[in-house]
């Protein structure tokens, strides 16, 4: 009967959909094996959050309000987090694999000294807990189980499907025990790099360009095919160390691991360590002239031919089944 | 100003996993070890400081077989780190990031460190907690994920990438770092600098060493398993690249259903 807490990621008060993903998860479990699904808030006003995550099945939120939570500070968050999991005692906590999640998550593990699995893909219940991870980017799988009373797992997103229920979820508050705490490490201020940019590892849909692209004033091309798609623009290594494209938008083994709905790999060959960082997505589109090239073995359609010839009708015909 | 460096060796990026079906162990033969790619960056900015003030010491950390001394020395040493410190523990060995932080934390405390860098993660197992877990365990604070960092006297500025842009992040020191790519451009070695590396101290130690019994890890491996299988690709063919474009168009949205 496993008690399940999931984290509920806020940043300028937008909620963050993976943690429905895994409330819509949690809430499988537990309907499999009892328990209860328990959402937990921290911020100013928990009322959003506790009415979507029941929406998506959580029994009970529990919130923690402060000024201390408007900004993401890991001191505040880490330490409030070890506090309700110490009251409430959930079997598990899962985190969101995000910028926050994945600096959260090892910071509660190490102040609760519990397990900490990273970046998971699958949770089962069956007695204890077998989690799967994907390891080398996702050129192999790891299950794993953890050893210690309480877990916290981080979880990919897009990795669990969402599915909404009816029932609103009650409301706690807990003492989140960051009175006195002076934190050594602040965030003095955000900087966008540009309205309204999908983050890769977010996406639903990704277009990544590659070398077949030519040079840095082409890369126009892959992103009115993104933008087309309302999809999040990604590059091949090759042309982020060429310097064509930012790094924070490289796919592959040394840069994000990426699990979207559809991914269109333009000018790609598929060099292993990109193909690592890709091939769990779960539609593979591939353009590339080179017919033995190792990008066609992983995608499900292709196209061989000169991308410059395909990307521009592509992504009118996309606009016009869009629109 | 002392730096500690802490990095890992793990199998290059164009390692091929070879596992066919599932198994309890990897078959790690054949492949070719160098430093984490994430913990070059790491070094790097550690020797810019050293080569930027006066009197900073850079000591790599690592944990591992003895087989980690070349990468040390030609990644770390050669490149201007002044000392190494291996701990070799054969009971180390599939211990878990908590169990490896635990040690780390022992070995960075027989020394007293102003700043502690580590890569985002390592590119093997991708867990990127163990920078975090030691800025815990010593209690300093931590900023993780950075891409740009200034040191002043007794406190830094990072920048931190989230999604859609980056935090700007002040901490006092000593504090933990862990550096992400676009930090800097790491240098190479050069091959008078790989041979004058062997003379640079390189110590080994135990948990015994360090005064600590061999943490117990909390997380388990059961079974490693090759990614699923993926379907036959479907090529669309066309008299004209226009043609065979619309066509991908209306598979992904009417067979495919993804837009």
């Amino acid at each position: 009967m496993p008690n399940i807490a999931v984290f509920i990621e806020q940043r300028d008060g937008v909620l963050k959909k993976v943690a429905w993903q895994m409330i819509s998860e949690a809430r499988r479990i537990a309907d499999a094996s009892g328990g209860e699904v328990w959402g937990v808030f921290l911020g100013t006003d928990p009322s959003a959050a506790a009415a979507e995550a029941g929406k998506y099945g959580a029994d009970k939120v529990f919130s923690a309000t402060g000024e201390e939570f408007n900004q993401y500070n890991s001191e505040f968050y880490g330490t409030a987090l070890a506090a309700f999991c110490k009251s409430a005692g959930p079997d598990i906590l899962l985190i969101g694999s995000t910028a926050m999640g994945k600096d959260l998550g090892p910071k509660v593990a190490a102040k609760l000294e519990c397990a900490c699995i990273s970046d998971a893909v699958s949770l089962k219940f069956g007695g204890t807990w077998e989690v799967r991870r994907p390891i080398f980017a996702g050129k192999c799988f790891v299950d794993v189980t953890p050893k210690s009373a309480m877990a916290v797992v981080g979880i990919r997103p897009n990795a669990f499907i969402l599915e909404e229920k009816t029932a609103p979820a009650a409301g706690e508050t807990f003492d989140a025990g960051t009175a006195g705490i002076d934190p050594k490490a602040v965030v003095k201020s955000i900087e966008a790099a540009g309205a309204g940019k999908i983050e890769l590892t977010e996406a639903e849909i990704i277009v990544s360009g590659g070398r077949g692209i030519k040079g840095p004033e082409n890369y126009e091309l892959i992103e009115k095919l993104a933008d087309s798609l309302g999809a999040a623009a990604g590059a091949s290594r090759a042309i982020v160390d060429a310097g064509w494209v930012d790094y924070g938008n490289q796919v592959g083994q040394t840069g994000k691991t990426v699990g979207p709905n559809l991914y269109i790999a333009c000018g790609i060959s598929g060099a292993i360590q990109h193909l690592a960082g890709m091939s769990s997505s779960k539609c593979i589109v591939a353009i590339n002239k080179d017919a033995n090239a190792p990008i066609f073995k992983v995608a499900d359609y292709g196209i061989v031919g000169d991308l410059f010839d395909i990307v521009p009708t592509l992504t009118d015909e996309i606009g016009k089944i869009r629109s | 100003m002392k730096i500690a460096v802490c990095v890992k060796q793990v199998p290059d990026s164009e390692t091929r996993i070879n596992l066919a079906a599932p198994a309890a162990e990897l078959d790690e033969s054949g492949f070719t070890r160098v430093l984490n790619p994430y913990d070059a960056y790491a070094v790097e900015e550690a020797i810019k400081i050293k080569d930027a003030g006066e009197g900073v010491e850079v000591t790599a950390i690592t944990i591992g077989p003895d087989t980690v001394k070349e990468t040390l020395k030609k990644d770390c040493l050669a490149v201007g780190c002044d000392k190494a410190v291996i701990i070799t523990d054969p009971a180390l060995d599939g211990a878990d990031e908590s169990a490896l932080a635990t040690v780390l934390t022992a070995a960075l405390g027989r020394d007293s460190y102003d700043l502690i860098l580590f890569g985002i993660k390592a590119i093997d197992d991708d867990s990127g907690q163990i920078g975090i877990m030691v800025a815990e365990k010593m209690g300093l604070p931590h900023v993780s994920t950075i891409t740009q960092l200034e040191m002043a006297e007794g406190s830094l500025t990072a920048h931190r990438e989230i999604e859609g842009g980056k935090e700007v992040v002040t901490a006092s020191l000593p504090a933990v770092l862990t550096c992400q790519k676009g930090l800097n451009e790491p240098r190479l070695p050069s091959l008078p600098n790989i041979m004058k590396a062997g003379m640079k101290p390189m110590e080994t130690l135990t948990c015994a060493d360090l005064g600590i019994e061999v943490p117990a890890s909390l997380v388990e491996i059961k079974l490693y398993s090759p990614p699923p299988s993926r379907a036959e690709c479907k090529l669309v063919e066309a008299e004209e690249p226009a043609a065979a474009a619309r066509e991908l168009a209306r598979l992904l949205h009417e067979e495919a259903k993804v837009i």
